[in-house]
């Protein structure tokens, strides 16, 4: 009996020490809900991680735009060229990001704090919504408008409808008004302030104010003033804070580019919200490893074609500019187009000699440079930040809002893009001269731009398509005007008169030679050699899908043809995206809109 | 056998001479009865005088006495598990040593381990499997997962590449739930819940057994984690009987790659092909220019002609490549060794016969080495364990066992892999030594240069267990206690390396460089109190256990990285400038759970004939809200041992066995989340510098994983019928099982939502699953005597099969975009059916196939697949659900069927010879990606050969062909080619990436995965003790052995047959390995 005794002591000491909670274990990465939303800090972990910028890859973002020859699989160019359909279209219908931005909405106001705080807060948050559904009615126009995290439960939002396009932008407005007039100025560096909320408040404004004045399929043109007003008023009270200037050092040839390879903008005036990069930190780096493109990212030449000449003449009012080579297209031009495409004579490092641009099919010829840090140092080149939010785009939307609203006066003018004319050394743009002479060329590019201002609203144009260039605008511009017939054009390359030898570097020595198609490239050691000794590259020519290298539009000359398959931008159905075919079978009130199936 | 034998002999020797000095007194002798191998004592062996009724059974220590009639007598020896022997007494002899000689594994005599005890084979009710340690012990193999696969039926292993050191999928009959689908068994080491990876740390030499409990009934008394069987490992024990023994073994191994993917490495094929892969798209991007097509030619044609590397005639500041390379042999070596040295020591102290102590002490180093030839690429493993047994008190015995151990993985920080995305015209280094600016180039610098990732594992565990018997050991309590921590460092580095982008351009890349370095600790207490009790009335036996077990569960990693080394040469994470970040989500994050549980089991024997077992266990888990968190898991079971009754008695001569065993039992799964039912707002870093730093962030809502109010175990309830018989006196032996197992209320959606809702839908225990499955496995064990000598031979085959089919899931509309579909079975493929190729514009006209043009901008043109309009509206869609399945149908299943291993071991005179097959006799493959589809996929790694046959409308013309390198002409490349296997040469068109095209399964290209594979054969010899005996060597055996030595496949032209477990092939590859090694006992 003694034995089991001594056992049973035993077995007392072992359910002793059982601890009641002994099977309740808990995590030690994430928290309770119930824990958070308390104080500002909780407010402040959850909104900072909201943030979404955009990075350097919106220097790749113009691929879907007429400013880019691309190979790079573009929705739009597959819509164009292909035979789309909402099961084909699946993307883009993601609401993921919503429901982090209502979850905070729905539990901010438990917080023991000021409702000043509290507002800031909601008012960053709102702010994400707006731009969550700004993009959601940029692809779908009507879409279903949820305020609060939808509940598993709720059948009735869950399978609900699509909202017109005019509730979910009065929403949106709304959403942005709200944080205009909440968030606060002081905020961390590379979050979002007050001024960066307006900005944006500016640019939906001015997108859905022209949008609906040019497009007249959802019928609301009469509707797009109020828009307009709002875009003028925002940018005119960013502009009379005095918060903000155009980066200008006096050196047309540097400042501009200054904003694209700059290691810290942080500080830079134009600035309104900055993307940091800083390679040295773990994690920390980035770049846009495709913008000095060898296959995806190949500028057009119809946006060479735009820059003005830089006495702030018209290019396209030069004699014979439609056959000029590259050397001579980049003679006395806007110093930004330099700034911003390879020119003859730049050192591509840690090359000594001047950069020969090379040719190879799909390539235009010609080469990026923002976005491009021309630098072997990939620190440098993963450290170099990204402005988000320009003043110069504060500038354009208030010029460009009077203008379509018929208000814009030359002071206007002399406020706004004339100060970016300033920082590129060229004459300012003149109302009067613009009114009474459009350019030819804009006219046939945008025909629904009329009226007194129409002159003007041309040149703007141009002035927004040549100070964004390859910064990620120019599809949203060609959609809002109504402009999607111009994606149909296929980008052209550099235009060579006929075959033979070409300087490329600007010193008047040849050192490329195309031949025809039917010769034969010589052996290296055959190869000529130019004056300074370099031997020439060889390249054939001939017409697209022949056994060459360059396909010129008439075979031995014209500009260089990058493709062929004709493209089709069906007005108004291809403005818009189908609903993936997926969810309008799991929710059939889900109805395909603009001749989508 | 053959060594027991001898020995057999060499005691009836000394007992015929002992004989002849006998005297006449009637005596009693005293012996001792232990395992000849282990010597451990053996109690409860019945010693009979023969032809008498006198008889005795051993005792504590193995001992008895017994009186025999004068001058000589014989005894006869019977002991469960063992082979029964008759022994000769001298006529004066009063001390005798009997040796047991273990009976081979799977004799129905066997006892076998089960859960919290041991039962003897014939006894066992439900279906399990025992494996001896000895067939383990003398493969060459570096960790006990390698010796397990295809061994034992039902017990699936799957290896995912061959690097080394890592720890497979391991399964018990098959798909089991449709949120566990490795559905791991419990690991049971020692008696102590084990993690599947601490089979690694196992010296495979300390095994005694490995059990394998694969119905609900063997399992249910480990309840909630043996819901998918229970693998239950015993480490040898220390020894006994006053006998010493040092065992050593080793083995030298060189290994080399299975089967790789041999790209073409033409260089003029290549640009080519892809030349004309691209062209064939809008994106004609893979275009070359002439001189680089002259140079590819020029070494075509000669290789030797041109060099591999040269600056690029168009860009000197560059250099430009055009290699021939067959990267495989650049990057793997051919002889790879490794090496494994085991050695122990056993015994006990001399007192053996009322105190015994015993003791084991053994060690092992292994060092198992990675094919990767540019750098350092193994594992290693030092272990010791060292186990005391002793009794302080006559009722009491203590045993503690303690097993110390380190695994060591050491591997470049970039992952081998990155050779299948390399291009042969590519070259590894410029000429001025540095590495090339290609992704050859790359990889090589990486693997050299970049880092190293490595990881080591420290750890002990400790199981002390006391075991108390009364009654005259009719009960008896055992405790037991068993602590393991582990310290698990992960040390990763990032380094800078140089490529040469051109002549005298040589650019550090990486600079920065990065080191982190993980520390992460597990502890694991497991506490367990049991009592068993067992009592025999007559014809009545009744055992009954009762018990208590918990156990107790943390995993704690912490993570501190930082950048900007100070110099490459010293990457450690003191010496960097950069800033540091600390967190603790890397390597899976932190975790715990605790587990409680009180467990039963009743076993009632009747007239040794009919047994009814019954088990039950009450489980408590912290990985469930307080209100669901207990549930009850019983099992039944019983077994009819036919062959005892008197009616068979006359088919005894060929039937010496018949039994059919029954069970049926309800566990529960309680693999789900550790915390799921816990919502929380994830933390998270920054991707986004703020204040000028990556600052921790929420930002995401809880997501809906479960309902907590709905939320608890899913259950599996299985039922199995099984039969063992014995022919010819258990020469042949076969077992069958039979089970239906259903997994009820899976966690799973609860049905699929509008994607509005911003989260996928919270899960329920909403699904079920059923899968039926059979096991056999036959064995025939005889002895014949060749050439006077005894020649034993064993064959063991083994077979397997299961089919899983969902049977319930909330899936209403059986969309295929939902993960299952009620009546789906798993692993079926669905795909369209090939109707040959499009030949003509008319037929493409006729026949809209847009749909499923991949990224929806390639052409159809002649030569594209042509596909059967199932539902004849003249288009080929993809329907979006089962009931709308359009032009879909089910056309093979993906699952492995019908694996088998076969087991072949004889030996004759010293000599042994094994033989081992695994296989699986039947499933289908549907290849994605690069390693099949070469160019079809995207432009940018490799051609292989098979993809040269390609769809080729018209033949070159002779100008062209005179153009072409000799290979190119040479292998048809110029000829028209319109009866062929590959369609229209498209890039992209079988992309993965984008999922349509090729990429969609159908029935030309679904490719027969089965096969079989010659796994092992060892061929040893061991001297004869007329050599060996001399210098006191009980035994000395040399082998050779071979493993993964050659496979019958169908795909084994495309790549290994094992590798396509993910899907693509794209694993480390795995390793044929020739070794050669010794056993020694002294």
């Amino acid at each position: 009996m003694k034995k089991l005794f001594i056992l049973g002591a035993a077995i007392c000491i072992v359910f002793a020490s059982c601890k009641k909670d002994f099977l309740d274990r808990y995590p030690q990465t994430s928290i309770a809900p119930q824990l958070f939303f308390k104080s500002e800090q909780d407010l402040s972990l959850y909104v900072n991680g909201l943030l979404d910028l955009p990075g350097k890859d919106n220097y790749l973002a113009d691929q879907s735009s007429d400013n880019l020859a691309t190979t790079g699989s573009i929705e739009i160019k597959n819509i164009m060229t292909g035979s789309p359909s909402s099961k084909t279209i699946t993307g883009g219908w993601n609401w993921s990001r919503l429901r982090n931005i209502n979850y905070f909405l729905d539990n901010y106001d438990k917080a023991e704090v000021a409702q000043e705080v509290k507002d800031h807060y909601a008012g960053l948050a709102r702010y994400y919504r707006a731009e969550f559904y700004f993009g959601m009615v940029k692809r779908y126009s009507d879409v279903p408008w949820y305020s609060h995290a939808t509940q598993p439960d709720d059948s009735a939002a869950l399978y609900s409808i699509r909202s017109p396009r005019s509730l979910v932008m009065d929403s949106v407005m709304s959403d942005l008004a709200f944080a205009a007039a909440h968030v606060r100025e002081n905020v961390p560096i590379g979050t979002p302030n007050v001024w960066a909320v307006k900005t944006f408040y500016a640019r939906v404004a001015l997108y859905e104010g022209t949008f609906r004045k040019y497009h007249t399929e959802s019928n609301l043109q009469n509707t797009a003033a109020q828009f307009l007003q709002t875009a003028s008023d925002v940018a005119k009270d960013i502009m009379s804070s005095g918060k903000f200037q155009i980066y200008n050092t006096g050196h047309p040839n540097q400042d501009y580019a200054a904003l694209f390879n700059s290691q810290d903008l942080t500080s830079n005036s134009e600035v309104i919200l900055v993307n940091a990069y800083d390679a040295s930190k773990p994690g920390g780096g980035g770049n846009a490893a495709n913008a000095f493109g060898d296959y995806e990212q190949s500028p057009a030449r119809d946006l060479v074609q735009t820059y003005l000449m830089k006495d702030g003449t018209r290019f396209s009012a030069v004699a014979g500019y439609d056959k000029f080579t590259y050397v001579q297209e980049f003679q006395n031009r806007d110093p930004r187009l330099s700034q911003t495409f390879a020119y003859p004579g730049w050192v591509r490092l840690p090359a000594t000699t001047p950069f020969v641009p090379y040719f190879n099919k799909n390539f235009t010829g010609y080469f990026q440079l923002k976005g491009y840090i021309n630098t072997t140092d990939n620190i440098v080149n993963n450290s170099t930040d990204f402005p988000v939010y320009r003043y110069a785009e504060v500038l354009l939307t208030y010029a460009e809002a009077l203008a379509e609203l018929g208000q814009i006066a030359q002071s206007d003018l002399d406020i706004s893009v004339n100060l970016l004319r300033a920082r590129a050394g060229i004459p300012g743009l003149d109302l009067a001269f613009a009114n009474s002479n459009p350019d030819p060329v804009l006219m046939t590019k945008y025909p629904n731009v009329s009226g007194t201002y129409g002159g003007v609203i041309l040149e703007l144009r141009r002035e927004r398509r040549v100070e964004f260039a390859m910064e990620g605008f120019r599809y949203d511009d060609l959609m809002r005007w109504d402009a999607g017939k111009l994606l149909e054009n296929i980008p052209q390359g550099m235009y060579f008169p006929a075959l033979g030898k070409y300087d490329m570097t600007g010193d008047g020595v040849p050192d490329i030679i195309l031949i025809d198609k039917g010769s034969s490239i010589p052996p290296e050691d055959q190869k000529e050699k130019n004056s300074l000794g370099k031997t020439l590259v060889y390249y054939k020519a001939g017409n697209f899908g022949d056994p060459v290298t360059i396909y010129l539009s008439n075979g031995t000359s014209g500009a260089i043809v990058t493709e062929v398959t004709p493209r089709s931008f069906i007005d108004p159905k291809d403005y818009y995206r189908p609903i993936p075919y997926t969810q309008t079978v799991l929710n059939p009130n889900l109805k395909q809109m603009f001749g989508w199936e | 056998m053959r060594k027991s034998r001898l020995i057999q002999t060499n005691l009836s020797l000394l007992a015929f001479l002992l004989i002849s000095f006998s005297g006449i007194a009637q005596r009693k002798i005293t012996g001792v009865v232990e395992d000849v191998k282990t010597n451990s004592p053996l109690e409860g062996a019945t010693i009979t005088v023969k032809d008498s009724k006198t008889s005795t059974i051993s005792k504590i220590g193995g001992q008895f006495t017994i009186t025999v009639p004068d001058g000589t007598a014989i005894l006869e020896i019977s002991f469960v598990g063992y082979d029964s022997k008759s022994t000769t007494i001298g006529s004066n002899q009063t001390n005798i040593e009997i040796k047991l000689n273990q009976s081979e594994n799977n004799q129905l005599s066997d006892v076998v381990v089960v859960g919290y005890g041991t039962q003897k084979k014939i006894d066992v009710t439900g279906a399990v499997d025992q494996i001896s340690g000895k067939s383990l012990a003398e493969r060459p193999i570096a960790n006990v997962f390698q010796g397990l696969q295809g061994v034992s039926p039902g017990l699936n292993i799957t290896y995912n590449g061959g690097q080394p050191g890592q720890t497979p999928t391991i399964n018990i009959r098959g798909f089991a739930s449709i949120n566990d689908q490795s559905g791991s068994p419990l690991v049971v080491i020692d008696g102590i819940s084990s993690a599947t990876d601490d089979l690694l740390r196992l010296n495979p030499s300390d095994i005694a057994s490995i059990t394998v409990l694969r119905d609900a009934a063997s399992a249910a008394i480990y309840g909630a984690r043996a819901a998918y069987g229970v693998l239950l490992v015993t480490t040898k024990t220390g020894g006994s009987g006053s006998r010493q023994s040092i065992s050593y073994s080793n083995y030298f191994a060189l290994s080399k790659p299975t089967i790789l993917p041999q790209p073409v490495t033409d260089p003029y094929i290549y640009l080519k092909v892809f030349e004309e892969a691209t062209a064939n798209t809008p994106w004609h991007y893979r275009s070359f220019t002439p001189s680089q097509y002259d140079w590819a030619k020029q070494r075509s044609d000669d290789p030797s002609s041109s060099p591999e590397v040269k600056p690029d005639p168009d860009d000197p500041t560059k250099w430009a490549y055009m290699g021939n390379n067959n990267w495989n042999d650049y990057f793997f070596s051919k002889t790879s060794p490794s090496q494994y040295h085991s050695i122990s020591f056993s015994g006990s102290s001399s007192d053996a016969h009322k105190m015994p102590m015993g003791y084991l002490l053994s060690a092992d180093y292994t060092e198992e080495n990675g094919l990767n030839k540019l750098t350092k690429d193994d594992w290693n493993r030092y272990g010791l364990r060292g186990r005391f047994n002793f009794s302080p008190l006559p009722w009491l015995k203590v045993d503690n066992n303690l097993s110390v151990y380190q695994l060591k993985k050491d591997a470049p920080a970039t992952n081998i892999t990155n050779i299948y995305y390399l291009q042969p015209i590519e070259a590894a280094k410029n000429p001025d030594g540095s590495w090339a600016n290609t992704d050859a180039g790359i990889l090589g610098a990486q693997l050299t240069d970049g880092g190293r990732n490595q990881q080591t594992r420290f750890g002990f565990q400790d199981v002390a267990r006391a075991v108390a018997s009364f009654f005259n050991k009719d009960l008896q309590i055992t405790g037991d206690v068993s602590f393991k921590r582990e310290l698990w460092k992960y040390h990763t580095e990032s380094l800078p390396y140089s490529l040469g982008y051109g002549p005298n351009d040589v650019r550090i890349q990486n600079a920065t460089g990065s080191i982190s370095e993980t520390n992460g600790t597990i502890n694991q207490d497991v506490v367990d109190l049991y009592a068993n009790y067992k009592k025999t009335f007559g014809d009545h036996a009744i055992t009954l256990l009762a018990g208590y077990n918990q156990e107790s569960y943390e995993w704690s990693p912490i993570t501190a990285s930082k950048t900007q080394l100070i110099s490459a040469s010293v990457p450690y994470i003191g010496l960097t400038t950069g800033d540091a970040t600390v967190n603790n989500t890397s390597q899976g994050g932190y975790y715990a759970y605790a587990i409680r549980s009180y467990f039963g089991r009743i076993n009632y024997t009747f007239k040794d004939k009919y047994i009814l077992e019954a088990n039950g266990r009450y489980d408590g888990s912290s990985r469930f809200p307080s209100n669901n968190r207990w549930g009850l898991f019983p099992s039944i079971s019983g077994a009819w041992i036919a062959s005892k009754e008197h009616f068979m008695d006359f088919l005894k001569p060929v039937l010496s066995t018949v039994k059919f065993r029954l069970s049926y039992g309800s566990l529960g799964n309680q693999s789900v989340a550790y915390f799921g039912y816990i919502q929380t707002l994830p933390v998270s870093q920054s991707p986004y510098l703020i204040d000028g730093n990556f600052q921790t962030v929420l930002g995401s809502a809880p997501s809906l994983s479960v309902d907590p109010n709905n939320y608890t175990w899913e259950k599996v309830n299985t039922k199995n019928i099984g039969t063992d018989i014995g022919l010819l006196d258990d020469k042949i032996l076969a077992s069958f099982d039979y089970y239906i197992r259903n997994t009820n209320g899976m966690l799973a959606p609860s049905q699929e939502l509008p994607a509005v809702l911003g989260t996928s839908a919270p899960q329920q225990n909403s699904a079920d699953l059923t899968t039926k499955g059979w096991e056999l496995s036959l064995s025939y064990r005889n002895t014949l005597t060749i050439a006077s000598s005894p020649f034993s031979f064993n064959a063991k085959f083994i077979l397997s099969d299961s089919k899983s089919k969902i049977t319930k899931y909330n899936n209403a509309l059986g969309t295929f975009s939902a993960a299952y579909r009620e009546g789906e079975e798993i692993g079926e493929i669905w795909g369209l059916t090939n109707d040959g190729q499009f030949t003509t514009k008319d037929e493409i006209s006729k026949l809209d196939q847009t749909e499923i043009i991949p990224w929806g901008a390639l052409d159809i043109v002649p030569g594209w697949p042509k596909y059967k309009d199932l539902d004849g509206n003249g288009k080929i869609e993809l329907g979006p659900s089962d009931k709308d399945s359009k032009d879909l149908s089910i056309i093979g299943n993906s699952s492995p069927r019908y694996r088998f291993g076969f087991n072949l071991d004889a030996s004759w005179k010293g000599i042994d010879f094994s033989v081992f097959l695994q296989g699986i006799a039947k499933m289908d493959f549907y290849p994605h990606h690069y390693l099949f589809w070469g160019p079809y996929q995207q432009p940018y790694a490799n051609v292989y050969p098979w993809n040269l046959d390609y769809y080729r409308a018209a033949s070159e013309s002779p100008a062209d062909r005179a153009n072409n390198s000799a290979a190119y002409n040479k292998a048809g490349l110029a000829d028209a080619n319109t009866n062929s296997y590959f369609p229209v040469l498209q890039s992209w068109l079988a992309d993965n990436n984008y999922g349509s095209g090729l990429d969609i399964p159908q029935t030309k290209y679904l490719l027969n995965a089965a096969y079989l594979r010659i796994k092992n054969i060892t061929l040893g010899y061991s001297l004869p003790h007329s050599v060996i005996d001399k210098f006191g060597i009980k035994r000395l055996r040399f082998f050779f052995s071979g493993e993964n030595i050659f496979e019958f496949s169908a795909i084994k032209k495309y790549l290994d047959p094992e590798s396509i477990s993910d899907g693509y092939g794209w694993e480390y590859p795995y390793q044929r390995k020739y070794s050669v090694g010794l056993n020694l006992d002294l």
